[in-house]
């Protein structure tokens, strides 16, 4: 571990000054739990929601890099995987929605159903015993799956043999499948369900591309701040970042692709199932939220990730991924909030306090187990090829 | 030593060209196919059974043109019958061709050499397949011009508002662009051609097409970066094009058509479809022409992991479906589901299951995935599920619709099966004429690879 010497600090200074943030957010947090309890869960679902994309979409980058075993993989492989161990944070962190049923869904409130038909044909599945069931069984698959993927990856650096990365490859695929399945699920009840009487068979897609963009993002950070430390500084090259940002790149087209495609679809059918969910998030303040979503989600960072010199500049990759982070956060508020305020741009100051607080803990607890490992995988069999040739 | 290169083989990847090969034995053996006087027995009898095929396309046409589309079993709830089923079956396959040429050169993958050339043919031939049903159903084809935009005393201007037209822009770009990537990714094997044809027709033809390739500096330096922009250009084509195929159905509102996961769930099945038909014509071609050192088990391999990954995405299509179906809560929807899978077609539809979702399944298992025949197997019932996914499709959602008054049951005639299996009798003459003209492996490209695999050994 002397290759983390240099680094330390670093990570220690991000750790203290990210858990003063948890505490006081939490502090306030508990304030306006108690002073305003409805938008209290309103504001939680939405931090929740952005703050799982990070440990899931990691599971998922993770499994997409084993899978293809490029340079730009194994320089923020460590940094998943140390995010991805933050999911037992995130189950912690599930339990108030748990409280919040009734203010959160329209679903779970019993004399909404009572006169509601449509509810009741949907009650076999949007019931809260189940709700949960499912959501507990979406933890104990990915937990499993970050615990093995994670402890083989660790056991490998022990290890001359290449038996963990051969274990590792041939769950990548399996993993990735899963992944996509069971955050499809998710998404629907954690996000689409809000508006129960809402449906489109995209969200899933729309879900999970948004947490890669995020998570990616989240890595192209650190690896700029980590980079300029060993061991990361030893590998990383012009040709890894130039990956990362064509990676970006491709997320975040495909992230309009969906949603253009998505709201193509609704606009043309224009069936009174359907268009009421745009109609709310195209007026009332919601509308120019999203044209600021779509101009710094996709448009302005597609334009400059085209731009070979960008992508190999880890400090501008690094400032474009921030940019989208925060866009993300903004998306995510464009998706949830107008199922509570549909009539028009509604912002609270708990929307800001409870993503802080929560988002505070989350990188505390991701600084802690980083530096808990190596940050370059060793004797992986794999490293000697992808890097050889620099 | 030793135990690091136990460790390393387990890792190393598959050769993408066997061992022992010289720039002068790549050139030979692929150019010999081209030029070589004598034509062989079995490129004859293919090609003889193709055109018997195209000339079935061409009566059946012509017949058509004397008589109408009411030869075909085309009714009233079922107006887009097999016209629509092939024509999203065929640009379907050609995806591949795109795919393996573009993307894969983007993300820098090698193994994509030697299939390229082939792969972007078919997709030629397949948009030419296609694009014949479209033309047909019209009615009075030979007005197609009036699809497009242009000024004209009729005062006639394109809906711009329909799906259908952009597809009109969508497909002939995507062909337009394909040819040009395939060509220009021909050039300099025009010249190898031109170069070593002994022949002065053929010198002269090759010679034209090589438009004065001498392989200077300054000429590879051109032919890498115009080869790189039209790759760039060819990307966001081909997604584009499945993309507004599926427009034309999820932009209505029948159920069955009118779903948000179309684009994706389309794009996915273009390919899935697409690597089916490389695999199936490849497996044949390698055998026939000895070209198992530049086909390698990993480039099959790799195609079928291609398929494997598209052919999850589409069964994650059906699923989802399925389930937003009930979800939904709304009638029609449900029972547009439930007619699928129990009513009249549902031998279709879980045949298509069969064939799409259960069958590629296989290819999780190494020992089919080292066999050149399982793959060969597996490719076979993708072609067929493919077909079949876009009958359920068409047919299942619009066969019964809102007013049970006007049900009806649909199936092809003898007109609407031979058409189709006439265009396969185009696709396939043109592929035989391509194999026998035009160096079916990129030469040039095959030649990089051996200096890497000298690196390798």
């Amino acid at each position: 571990m002397e290759n983390l010497e240099s680094i330390k600090p670093q990570i220690n200074k991000i750790q203290n000054t990210a858990l003063i943030v948890g505490l006081v957010g939490i502090v306030a947090t508990v304030f306006g739990a108690l002073s305003a309890r409805e938008q209290f869960f309103q504001s939680y679902i939405l931090g929740y929601l952005f703050w799982i994309g990070l440990p899931v979409g990691s599971l998922a980058i993770m499994a997409l890099h084993h899978m293809v075993s490029g340079g730009w993989g194994f320089v923020i492989q460590r940094i998943l995987e140390a995010s991805s161990r933050t999911l037992p944070l995130m189950v912690l962190l599930f339990i108030p929605i748990l409280f919040g049923m009734e203010e959160l869904f329209l679903w779970a409130r019993p004399d909404v159903v009572a006169v509601d038909e449509l509810l009741q044909h949907k009650e076999p599945y949007l019931n809260i015993p189940f709700f949960t069931v499912r959501a507990a069984i979406a933890f104990g698959v990915w937990g499993l799956l970050i615990f093995l993927i994670t402890s083989w990856s660790k056991k490998q650096d022990n290890d001359s043999d290449g038996r963990y990365t051969g274990r590792i490859v041939r769950l990548a695929g399996p993993t990735f499948l899963i992944y996509i399945i069971t955050m499809t699920f998710m998404s629907f009840d954690w996000a689409m369900s809000l508006d129960p009487h809402w449906f489109s068979t995209i969200y899933g897609f729309v879900f999970v591309i948004g947490q890669a963009v995020l998570t990616l993002s989240f890595a192209i950070v650190l690896v700029n701040k980590f980079g300029k430390f060993k061991p990361i500084s030893d590998y990383i090259a012009k040709k890894h970042t130039h990956d990362l940002g064509n990676l970006l790149l491709a997320f975040l087209s495909l992230w309009a692709y969906m949603n253009a495609s998505q709201f193509l679809i609704v606009w043309s059918g224009n069936l009174p199932e359907e268009i009421p969910w745009y109609i709310h998030r195209m007026n009332g303040g919601w509308g120019s939220l999203i044209v600021i979503v779509l101009t710094f989600h996709f448009i302005v960072p597609f334009a400059l990730l085209l731009m070979r010199r960008n992508k190999r500049n880890v400090n501008i990759l690094s400032k474009i991924a921030y940019v989208v982070i925060l866009v993300r956060f903004f998306d995510l508020l464009w998706l949830i909030a107008p199922n509570f305020h549909e009539h028009g741009f509604h912002f609270h100051w708990l929307d800001v306090a409870v993503p802080v607080g929560m988002g505070g803990l989350w990188v505390a607890t991701f600084a802690w187990l980083v530096k808990g490992r190596e940050l370059m995988p060793l004797n992986d069999p794999r490293l000697e090829e992808v890097f050889s040739h620099e | 030593m030793a135990d690091s290169k136990s460790k390393k083989s387990k890792f190393e990847k598959a050769p993408i060209i066997e061992p022992g090969h010289t720039y002068g034995s790549i050139t030979d053996k692929i150019s010999s196919i081209v030029l070589t006087k004598k034509i062989r027995k079995s490129w004859l009898i293919g090609f003889s059974f193709s055109f018997m095929l195209l000339m079935v396309f061409l009566g059946s046409t012509g017949y058509l043109l004397m008589k109408g589309t009411g030869i075909w079993g085309l009714n009233v709830p079922v107006s887009w019958g097999f016209a629509i089923i092939n024509f999203v079956w065929w640009i379907g396959i050609g995806h591949a061709g795109t795919l393996i040429s573009a993307i894969l050169l983007l993300l820098r993958q090698d193994w994509r050499t030697s299939i390229n050339r082939f792969a972007e043919a078919m997709t030629l031939f397949a948009v030419a397949a296609a694009g014949m049903f479209p033309l047909l159903h019209m009615g009075r084809p030979w007005l197609f011009y009036w699809l497009m935009p242009y000024p004209n005393t009729m005062a006639l201007w394109p809906q711009f508002r329909s799906p259908l037209v952009w597809d009109v822009f969508a497909v002939s770009t995507y062909a337009l662009v394909s040819l040009l990537f395939w060509y220009v990714g021909l050039v300099p094997d025009f010249a190898t051609l031109r170069d070593r044809a002994k022949n002065r027709t053929a010198q002269i033809i090759y010679g034209t097409l090589a438009m004065g390739w001498r392989g200077s500096a300054v000429h590879w330096h051109r032919y890498e970066t115009a080869y790189l922009l039209l790759a760039g250009l060819a990307t966001p084509l081909v997604i584009s094009v499945h993309t507004v195929v599926s427009f034309d159905f999820a932009m209505g509102i029948t159920p069955g058509w009118h779903a948000t996961i179309f684009p994706p769930y389309f794009v996915a099945g273009a390919v899935y479809a697409g690597f089916a038909m490389v695999l199936t014509l490849s497996i044949p071609l390698r055998k026939v022409y000895g070209l198992e050192d530049f086909i390698t088990m990993r480039h099959l391999k790799n195609m079928a992991k291609v398929m494997l990954a598209t052919g999850l995405i589409v069964a994650y299509g059906y699923m989802i479906e399925a389930f937003t179906a009930w979800y939904s809560g709304a009638e029609y929807e449900e029972y547009m589901i439930l007619n699928r899978m129990t009513g009249p077609y549902k031998h279709l539809y879980w045949a298509l299951i069969l064939c799409n979702v259960i069958a590629p399944q296989f290819i999780w298992i190494s020992k089919v995935q080292n066999s050149v025949i399982g793959l060969f197997i597996v490719a076979m019932f993708v072609n067929v599920g493919m077909w079949l996914e876009r009958f359920v499709i068409v047919v299942t959602s619009l066969h019964r619709d809102f007013l049970p008054s006007s049900w009806d049951m649909y199936s092809g005639t003898i007109w609407d099966w031979a058409t189709y299996i006439g265009t396969m009798g185009l696709f396939l003459t043109l592929l035989f004429v391509f194999i026998r003209l035009v160096p079916a492996i990129s030469i040039f490209e095959m030649r990089t690879l051996v200096t890497d695999s000298e690196k390798e050994s």
